[in-house]
């Protein structure tokens, strides 16, 4: 049976950038990295970005890490492989192929999968969900011939791809079921701003609404609304959210909730396992909850710090991240916990012109979070605001005045 | 004469209308780094190259980043810090022009 001391299960850039770490400091320690995927990492974020969609950057730009990489740092890559069971007592990974895989030390850094939309026609060709770099290049390949694409979901996948399929050429249709875009984390302004945007580019949104079923034979020819609408379109995408996908998990004993729980070293309640990136479900100490966090940079540095940890450093994951998406002239950017599960309030920080905008979500008297629309000269400061953990009781007035300078809170 | 002219021209158009790309040198001693191109088109504001290497790196107000101190990091964690860009906007060179990767 194989063997490896230090065994990753994910392939992305939170399980790759623990074995860089890992390999940084053991020179000799074996490592393998299990991945669904046949591919070595790739940029998940590429996958959503116009330059790269519409061909203005080489496709093989996507490429973050090549065969010689994994070789140089003796690095086993193991792809194609879907895990199916742990058995912590025996340190044992079970794969689809009926192998196993024993380790000293697990990562699992598995991401989150798309949410399905569960109604009648989804297989049909022309329905699209953009996760992994196989999805995305088959959108690539029917994007310059779409006419008439539906977003569906009012979140980072929808906007994005809107955008893309709005840029190629193609009539767009945005569908929410909500009652303003976002409408879970944007206010009302906010939501009024992206939705301007994205109107006055001749995109239709259609609020309060849900797919009944899709049209179509073998090819998607529309999607009718429960209320009996009918939009006719030769594409879908679906992006109403993520899961992460732990059932393999369920019955190892490993603590989970929406994802893998673990303290604030990222290590799970089973002996010489941590989790990682999209799924991981920290602990915080600030907020004293468990936060989960779906972007690249938080994947990245819960990597490097799981990696660390493997090695047998006690190093708390205290980074925040943050993420920005961009689309019809606007930008949106989330940074730190924009959700808290504990009671927030959140500052208002509107302007300087009609279209910027700042929600600062602050738990007791401390920022904990933000959401910036056309506001990214402010995420560094705002990070650093976050990070400092700065008593901001009495700076109410400061953090709302849009022509004051941030950065003088936290002096360096 | 006219050629040389002309050929300098299109350099001068290349390299300022159709390449984003800003270089900062670096002469740290000892380092095998000698250059660090940052391409303003690639960039798109993740900021991953900054949990690696955050004192070289500060972000302008387009959110796009530039190099505020070349010889602030190791080599170590330069060579992380243009690994761990999501869109491949950062490229290290040696004192020959060659990739350090």
């Amino acid at each position: 049976m194989q063997q490896y001391k230090y065994l990753i299960v994910g392939g992305g850039v939170a399980g790759t950038t623990a074995a860089g770490t890992i390999r940084q400091h053991d020179p000799t320690g074996s490592i393998a990295i299990i991945s669904d995927e046949p591919h070595y990492l790739y940029s998940r974020i590429m996958l959503s970005k116009p330059n790269f969609f519409l061909g203005k950057i080489p496709f093989d730009q996507i490429w973050l890490r090549d065969e010689s990489w994994y070789k140089n740092k003796n690095i086993t890559f193991i792809g194609g492989r879907t895990v199916t069971k742990l058995d912590h007592q025996d340190k044992l990974i079970h794969l689809d192929d009926n192998s196993g895989i024993k380790y000293e030390k697990l990562l699992l850094a598995t991401g989150t999968s798309p949410r399905p939309l569960a109604v009648p026609g989804i297989e049909k060709r022309g329905v699209h969900y953009l996760r992994t770099l196989d999805q995305g290049k088959g959108i690539i390949e029917s994007v310059s011939t779409v006419k008439h694409a539906v977003a569906v979901g009012g979140g980072f996948i929808s906007f994005e791809m809107a955008n893309i399929m709005h840029m190629s050429g193609a009539e767009v249709t945005i569908i929410i079921r909500e009652n303003r875009f976002w409408e879970s984390i944007l206010d009302e302004t906010a939501s009024r701003i992206v939705e301007q945007a994205i109107e006055q580019n001749g995109v239709k949104m259609i609020r309060r609404a849900q797919i009944d079923h899709i049209d179509g034979n073998i090819n998607v020819t529309g999607v009718t609304l429960q209320d009996g609408t009918s939009i006719p379109c030769d594409a879908v995408i679906c992006g109403i959210g993520a899961y992460c996908n732990i059932d393999w998990v369920k019955d190892s004993g490993i603590k989970i909730d929406r994802g893998i729980l673990a303290d604030q070293h990222l290590q799970t309640n089973l002996p010489d396992i941590w989790t990682a990136g999209d799924v991981s479900q920290f602990s915080d100490p600030i907020l004293e909850e468990e936060v989960q966090l779906g972007n690249w940079v938080n994947a990245q540095e819960q990597g490097r710090i799981a990696g660390l940890n493997m090695l047998g450093t006690k190093t708390p994951f205290t980074f925040v991240s943050f993420y920005t998406s961009h689309g019809f002239d606007t930008s949106i950017t989330f940074i730190g916990n924009v959700s808290p599960q504990k009671t927030s309030s959140t500052i208002i920080r509107h302007g300087p012109t009609t279209n910027q905008h700042a929600q600062i979500i602050t738990v007791g008297d401390q920022v904990v979070g933000a959401v910036l629309i056309n506001q990214t000269p402010i995420l560094q400061a705002l990070s650093k605001i976050i990070a400092s953990n700065l008593n901001v009781a009495d700076k109410k007035s400061q953090l709302e005045d849009p022509t004051f300078d941030l950065n003088q809170l936290t002096p360096a | 004469m006219a050629i040389i002219y002309l050929k300098a021209t299109l350099f001068i158009f290349y390299y300022f209308f159709m390449s984003n790309q800003i270089e900062y040198k670096r002469d740290q001693e000892g380092s095998k780094i000698a250059k660090i191109v940052v391409d303003r088109d690639l960039c798109i504001g993740a900021q991953s190259c900054i949990a690696p290497a955050g004192a070289t790196y500060v972000m302008d107000g387009e959110n796009k980043v530039i190099v505020s101190d070349a010889n602030a990091a190791t080599d170590a964690d330069l060579i992380a810090s243009a690994q761990a860009c999501p869109t491949k906007a950062i490229s290290l060179y040696d004192k020959d022009g060659q990739p350090v990767t």
